[in-house]
C-alpha cells in the first residue's frame, strides 16, 4: 500500500526536478494558469473589499420581501440577484460568501500543509523508522472516509466556521505528506544537500535552507489542490446541514437553503452553485497550470 | 510474491485496527448516548439507569475492547435507533451502495479511458484540450449541486428519469453519473499519461515500422500496457467513491450504507456510525490491497519492494 | 451519429423509468404515500414518531376509540367499560374479532399486552403512555380488569390512543423486533411487507370488525420513506406518489397554485417559543435580568413570522401553552408588542447599551431560528448559533447549560394545559425559571378536580410566567397535506394520517 506514486497521477506528474529559470516564461505563456489566477485574484479582491462592494447588509432580514427573483428573471435592481428565504440580498450574501470559502480553503490548506509537509519531509529526509511511521499514518488517514468522519466530528462538536476549518485541516494533510515525502526523497540525494551536510550544517538548517526551497514548487501545487478540496468539502458539509452555521453566508449553505425551493425557484440553487464552481475551477486551473510549468518534462 | 502479499496483508490489518480505534475515540468524545437512547420523555433517573445498563460509565479502553471482540465476529451491537443488529442493517443496505459503486466506476472507466486515449493520440489537439478542460471542470463541480441540477432537468423538466429511489435500473442512472464523474478526471489523466508514455516507446515504434495497422497498434499494444496502472487506480478510486456516496445517496434518497451513515449521525446512533466508518475503511483497504497485489503481479520489479 | 444513439438510449431509459413507476394508481387501487422519517420499529410501543402513530392506527386497534372531530369516546375492541373504583377499570370485550394471523381476540390478549407493556424492564419507548397501568386481570374470556398504579383521569384517553392490543401467542414468540418486522394486529389494514425504515406495504383487512374507525376503502397502501421534501415533491410531479404531508409552507403555497394538486392546511398543537435561562443555571447570563427577557420579547415580530414563514392556520401565541388547551387562558398572558426601540432601551436600562453575545440553540426549523436570531441581532443581542439534535439539546437543557434556545412542544396532542405548562415550570430538570410561586399554583391546578379551581390557578401561573417573561412564546404550527386530485381526504388537527377515511375521487 505504499505505492502512492502509481496511484496518484497528480503526484506522478509533478515530482521531478524543475529548472527554476524557465519558470517565469512558462507562467505567463500558460493560458489556463493565467485565467485561473486572474479569476482567483478577482474573487480574492471581492472578498477583501466585500463591505465596499456589497449593496446591502448580508444579514439584513426582510421577511416581507422573501425570495424575490433576480433581475434577469423579472426582479428589480434593488436586489440584482434577488433575495433569499429570509429576504436577505442574494448578491451581498454571495460577496460575503467569497470570504468564507476563501478563508476555509486558505486556512484549512495551511493547517493541513503544515502537518503534511512536516510529516512528509521528515519521512523523506530521515527515512527508516520515521518513514515507516509516516507511511503508516498516511495509509490510516487514506483509509478513513473523509466525508463521514468530518460529518461525525462536526456533529459532535457543533458546526461553526472554526470547527469546520480545523476538522478539514486535520483531515486533508495526506496528499501533502505523500508529495513532500517523494519530493524530499528526490532532493535528499543531491550534491548541494550532501555539501551542506559536509560543512556541518545542522539538520533543521539543511531542511530549511537546502531541501525546502527545492520542493516549494510542488508544495504550491498541492496547496492549490487542497484549497479546492477543502472548499468543496465545506460546501458539501454545509449542504448536509453539518457545516458552517447560519447566518454565516456560505455558498454551500446557500445551495442547501435554496434547495428547499429548487423545484420552483431553481436560480436559488444555480447561482451559489455556479459561483462555487467558478472559484474551484479557477483554483484547479491555477494548480494545473503550476503543475505544467513546474514539471514540463511530464507534459508533452 | 507470497511474502509481499503477507506483508501487505499485515499492514492492511494494522491500518484497519488503527482506523477503528481512532473512530471509536472520536465518537467516545460525543459524550453520553444515554440521553439519546432514553428518548423525549425520560427523566434524569431513566437516563442514569440506561447509562448503567449499557455500560457507558466504564472507561473507554474497556468499551473499545468489548466492541473490538464482538466486531471481529461481525457483531457490531444493536442500533440505538432501530433496535436491530447493526450488521444486519448494514448488510441490508450495502447492496445499493455496492451497485452504485460498481456502476459509478464502470461509468467513469467507460468515459474516461476513451477520452484519455483520444487525448493521447493527438496531444495538444482540440480533443486533448477539451478532455483536459473536462477533467479540470469535473473536479470543480460540487457533486450535490450537479445532482440537484440533473434532478431538475431529467426528472422534472423532461420527466425521463425517476427522481429518487432504487427500484429499477433507471433509478441508478443519475446517481451513477454524479458519483462516477468525480473519478473520471484522475482516470483520464492517467490513461493519457500512460498512453503518451507507451506511444513514444521503442516497441511501439517498432510495431509501427513493421507496418502494423494503427488501430491494432493503439489497442493491442499501447492501451494494453497503459491500462495496468489505470486498473489499480480504479480500484483505489472505488474505495474512495464508496466513502463519498453519502452525498449522492442523500440527494437521490437511495437507502444505501452512505445514507444510513448520514441519518445515523443525525440520530446519534453511535454503534451504526462506528460500524459504518469501519466498513467504509475496509472497502478502501481491501481495494488498495487488491490494487497493490495486482500491480505486483503484473510488474515483477515491484515484488521486491 | 453518436448524438442519435445517445438519444435512443435516453428514450429507452425513459420507457424503463415509466414502466417502473406505474402511473394512475387509482386504477390499481393503491395509494402511494411518503414518510419523511425513517421509522425505527413498526411495533408502536417501540417508536416515538408521527409515522409510527400513523401505522399504529392502521394496523392495530385500541380498546376504546376517540372520534378525532367530536372527541367523543366509543368502544372499539371493548364494547363497554366501567370504573369499579378509582384504581380499577373493568371492560367488556368485543366477541368474534380475529387478528390478521387468524388468532382470535380475547381477554388473554389484553392481559398479555397490558402486563407486557406496563413492566418498565420491557422498555416501552414512551413510558408515559403505559406507566400508569399496574397490571391486567382476566375475569372471563371477554371481560378484563385493568389495575392502575395511581388515580389517573386520562386513562380512557390513553386507552383510545397509544395503548393498542397485541396477539398474546404471537407477541410472546416474536417480541418487539419480530412484531416490528412482521406486524400482526386487528386493525383495518394488514401489513404485507416491511423493509425496516424504508418501505411498508399495507393491504385492506377484508374481515375488519364493525369498528368506529370505519371500513377501509382503498385496497393497497404503499409507503416509502423519502427524507427530502424536494424529492417527495419531485415524485409527486412525476406521478409516483399520491399523497405527501408535513410539506413546508412555501412549497405548499407553490403547489396550491398548480392545478393538479389538493393542498389542505390543518393547525397542530405544537407551540414554538424561546426559552431563557432566568434562573442563571448556565452561569452568569444576562437573561437573569427581567429587563433583558422583556427586551427579547419586544424584539421579535411575531405577526411577521406567522405571516411570512409559518402561514396557514398558524397563530401568534402569547401563552406558555396552546390556547385551545383546558386552562390555557389567553387573557392572562402579558402581550409584548413588536418594538425594537423599546427592546434596545430595556437592554440599555439593564446595563447592556451595546447589547451582548449569547449562545443560541435550536433543534428544528433552522429557518425560523435564523429569522428569530436576526430579530435579536437587530436590537444588539448577537448570538453564537448552535443547531443540535433534539436529544443532544435536551441533554444540555437538563444540565442547565442553555442560556437561550428556540424550542417547540407538541403536548402529545393532549388538550389540557398541564401537558405543556406543567411540563416545564414545576422545577424539573428542564425548568430554567424555577419560580416557587408558579410551582405552587401549578401544583394546585394539576391535582384539583374542580374545573374552576384549575382555571383559576392556571391563570395565576400564566400571569406570573408571562409577566416575568421567562419564555418568549411565539407561534403555533400547522401542517400541509398535498395530494393528487384523485385522492379524497380530510385531515384532522392531530397530525395523524387515517387511511380508513381516505378514498378516491
Amino acid at each position: 500500500m505504499t505505492q502512492f506514486d502509481t496511484q496518484d497521477p497528480i503526484l506522478a506528474e509533478i515530482t521531478g526536478p524543475t529548472p527554476g529559470q524557465m519558470l517565469r516564461k512558462r507562467v505567463f505563456g500558460h493560458q489556463g494558469l493565467m485565467i485561473g489566477a486572474g479569476v482567483l485574484v478577482i474573487l480574492a479582491l471581492i472578498a477583501v473589499f466585500a463591505p465596499l462592494l456589497a449593496p446591502h447588509d448580508p444579514y439584513a432580514q426582510s421577511l416581507m420581501t422573501r425570495m424575490e427573483p433576480p433581475v434577469f428573471l423579472g426582479g428589480d435592481w434593488e436586489h440584482p440577484l434577488g433575495t433569499d428565504h429570509l429576504g436577505r440580498d442574494y448578491l451581498s450574501r454571495l460577496i460575503y460568501g467569497a470570504r468564507v470559502s476563501l478563508m476555509i480553503g486558505g486556512i484549512a490548506a495551511l493547517i493541513s500543509g503544515v502537518i503534511g509537509t512536516a510529516m512528509g519531509v521528515a519521512a523523506g529526509y530521515f527515512g527508516g523508522r520515521v518513514d515507516m511511521v509516516v507511511t503508516f499514518l498516511i495509509n490510516v488517514r487514506l483509509a478513513m472516509p473523509v466525508v463521514l468522519v468530518a460529518l461525525a466530528v462536526v456533529a459532535i462538536l457543533g458546526g461553526s466556521l472554526q470547527v469546520v476549518i480545523v476538522v478539514l485541516g486535520l483531515l486533508l494533510w495526506d496528499r501533502f505528506a505523500v508529495v513532500m515525502r517523494a519530493s524530499t526523497l528526490q532532493v535528499r540525494g543531491r550534491e548541494y544537500v550532501a555539501a551542506a551536510r559536509a560543512i556541518g550544517a545542522s539538520t533543521p538548517r539543511v531542511i530549511l535552507s537546502e531541501i525546502m526551497p527545492n520542493i516549494a514548487n510542488n508544495l504550491i501545487v498541492v496547496v492549490t489542490l487542497e484549497m479546492a478540496h477543502a472548499i468543496l468539502l465545506e460546501a458539501a458539509l454545509s449542504f448536509l446541514g453539518l457545516g458552517v452555521q447560519p447566518p454565516t453566508p456560505s455558498w454551500g449553505l446557500m445551495v442547501s437553503e435554496g434547495k428547499n425551493m429548487m423545484l420552483f425557484e431553481p436560480w436559488m440553487v444555480l447561482i451559489p452553485g455556479a459561483v462555487l464552481f467558478i472559484l474551484v475551477l479557477a483554483i484547479n486551473l491555477m494548480g494545473d497550470g503550476l503543475r505544467d510549468v513546474t514539471a514540463p518534462e511530464n507534459r508533452s | 510474491m507470497l511474502l509481499f502479499i503477507l506483508k501487505r496483508l499485515g499492514l492492511a490489518v494494522l491500518v484497519a485496527f488503527t482506523v477503528s480505534f481512532i473512530s471509536f475515540s472520536l465518537l467516545f468524545m460525543a459524550g453520553d448516548p444515554a440521553a439519546a437512547l432514553a428518548g423525549e420523555t425520560a427523566s434524569g433517573e431513566d437516563i442514569e439507569a440506561i447509562r448503567k445498563l449499557y455500560g457507558f460509565d466504564r472507561p473507554m479502553l474497556v468499551q473499545y475492547g468489548d466492541w473490538l471482540v464482538s466486531a471481529l465476529q461481525f457483531d457490531f451491537g444493536e442500533s440505538y435507533y432501530f433496535r436491530l443488529p447493526v450488521s444486519s442493517l448494514i448488510v441490508d443496505r450495502l447492496g445499493v451502495t455496492m451497485t452504485l459503486g460498481v456502476c459509478g466506476i464502470t461509468f467513469a472507466l467507460l468515459t474516461a479511458v476513451p477520452l484519455g486515449v483520444a487525448a493521447a493520440i493527438r496531444p495538444n489537439s482540440i480533443i486533448d484540450r477539451v478532455a483536459l478542460f473536462l477533467s479540470v471542470a469535473g473536479q470543480a463541480m460540487p457533486s450535490f449541486w450537479f445532482g440537484l441540477i440533473l434532478i431538475v432537468i431529467f426528472a422534472i423538466k423532461l420527466g425521463w428519469l425517476p427522481p429518487s429511489g432504487a427500484s429499477t435500473p433507471a433509478h441508478f442512472i443519475m446517481p451513477t453519473i454524479v458519483l462516477g464523474y468525480y473519478a473520471m478526471p484522475a482516470i483520464m489523466r492517467l490513461t493519457r499519461a500512460g498512453m503518451l508514455d507507451v506511444l513514444s516507446s521503442d516497441y511501439i515504434r517498432t510495431a509501427r515500422a513493421k507496418g502494423a495497422p494503427e488501430g491494432r497498434v493503439l489497442f493491442r499494444h499501447a492501451l494494453r500496457n497503459a491500462i495496468i496502472p489505470v486498473v489499480s487506480l480504479a480500484a483505489v478510486q472505488m474505495g474512495f467513491m464508496l466513502g463519498g456516496s453519502i452525498v449522492v445517496e442523500s440527494i437521490f434518497a437511495l437507502h444505501g450504507a452512505g445514507f444510513l451513515a448520514w441519518e445515523s449521525i443525525a440520530r446519534n446512533d453511535l454503534p451504526t456510525v462506528q460500524a459504518l466508518i469501519l466498513v467504509f475503511s475496509m472497502f478502501y483497504i481491501v481495494f488498495t490491497f487488491l490494487a497493490d497485489v495486482l500491480n505486483a503481479w503484473l510488474d515483477p520489479r515491484m515484488r521486491s519492494s | 451519429m453518436k448524438q442519435s444513439s445517445l438519444r435512443h438510449t435516453l428514450a429507452g431509459l425513459a420507457i424503463v423509468a415509466a414502466s417502473g413507476a406505474a402511473y394512475a394508481e387509482k386504477a390499481n387501487d393503491t395509494l402511494r404515500v411518503a414518510f419523511t422519517k425513517e421509522l425505527e420499529n413498526v411495533d408502536s410501543y417501540f417508536n416515538s414518531s408521527r409515522e409510527g402513530v400513523v401505522l399504529q392506527r392502521a394496523v392495530w386497534d385500541g380498546l376504546i376509540y376517540r372520534d378525532p372531530i367530536t372527541n367523543e369516546y366509543s368502544g372499539n375492541l371493548a364494547t363497554s367499560w366501567e370504573w369499579i373504583d378509582d384504581l380499577t377499570l373493568e371492560l367488556k370485550l368485543r366477541e368474534g374479532v380475529k387478528f390478521h394471523n387468524g388468532e382470535p381476540f380475547n381477554a388473554d390478549d389484553v392481559v398479555y399486552t397490558v402486563n407486557f407493556v406496563a413492566r418498565e424492564e420491557n422498555g416501552v419507548k414512551t413510558q408515559r403512555n403505559v406507566n400508569w397501568m399496574k397490571s391486567a386481570e382476566k375475569v372471563d374470556d371477554y371481560t378484563v380488569r385493568i389495575h392502575l398504579k395511581d388515580k389517573f383521569p386520562a386513562a380512557i384517553e390513553f386507552l383510545s390512543g397509544p395503548v393498542s392490543m397485541y396477539p398474546d401467542e404471537y407477541y410472546a414468540e416474536a417480541g418487539p423486533s419480530g412484531m416490528g418486522l412482521k406486524p400482526v394486529g386487528t386493525g383495518p389494514y394488514k401489513v404485507v411487507s416491511v423493509t425496516p425504515g424504508q418501505h411498508f406495504v399495507l393491504e385492506k383487512n377484508e374481515n375488519y370488525h364493525d369498528s368506529p374507525k370505519g371500513q377501509p376503502e382503498i385496497t393497497n397502501i404503499d409507503i416509502r420513506t423519502i427524507p427530502d421534501v424536494n424529492t417527495q415533491m419531485a415524485e409527486l410531479f412525476s406521478g409516483s406518489l399520491d399523497l405527501i404531508w408535513q410539506v413546508p409552507a412555501d412549497q405548499a403555497e407553490k403547489l396550491a397554485e398548480m392545478d393538479q394538486f389538493t393542498v389542505t392546511n390543518e393547525s397542530t398543537m405544537r407551540v414554538g417559543y424561546l426559552s431563557m435561562d432566568a434562573a442563571g443555571r448556565s452561569g452568569d447570563t444576562p437573561f437573569t435580568n427581567l429587563k433583558v427577557r422583556q427586551a427579547v420579547n419586544h424584539a421579535i415580530n411575531r405577526e411577521e413570522l406567522v405571516a411570512a414563514l409559518l402561514k396557514g392556520k398558524s397563530k401568534v401565541v402569547w401563552t406558555p401553552c396552546f390556547p385551545s388547551q383546558f386552562g390555557c387562558v389567553e387573557e392572562a398572558a402579558t402581550q409584548y408588542e413588536y418594538d425594537p426601540e423599546k427592546a434596545k432601551a430595556l437592554l440599555a436600562e439593564a446595563g447592556y447599551p451595546d447589547g451582548f453575545t449569547t449562545e443560541f440553540y435550536a433543534y428544528r426549523d433552522r429557518e425560523y431560528a435564523e429569522a428569530i436570531l436576526s430579530y435579536l441581532n437587530a436590537v444588539g443581542i448577537k448570538s453564537d448559533f448552535k443547531f443540535l439534535q433534539y436529544s443532544a439539546l435536551r441533554e444540555l437543557n437538563m444540565t442547565g447549560d442553555v442560556p437561550l434556545a428556540f424550542l417547540t412542544w407538541g403536548s402529545f396532542s393532549v388538550n389540557d394545559a398541564s401537558a405543556m405548562v406543567s411540563q416545564f415550570f414545576k422545577h424539573g430538570s428542564l425548568d430554567d425559571a424555577r419560580d416557587d410561586q408558579v410551582l405552587a399554583d401549578l401544583e394546585v391546578a394539576d391535582s384539583a378536580t374542580d374545573p374552576d379551581t384549575r382555571v383559576e390557578h392556571y391563570t395565576k401561573a400564566i400571569e406570573r410566567i408571562t409577566e416575568q417573561a421567562y419564555w418568549a412564546p411565539m407561534f403555533s404550527y400547522n401542517t400541509n397535506y398535498v395530494s393528487t386530485k384523485e385522492v379524497e381526504y380530510t385531515p384532522t388537527a392531530d397530525e395523524v394520517l387515517r387511511f380508513t377515511t381516505m378514498g378516491w375521487n
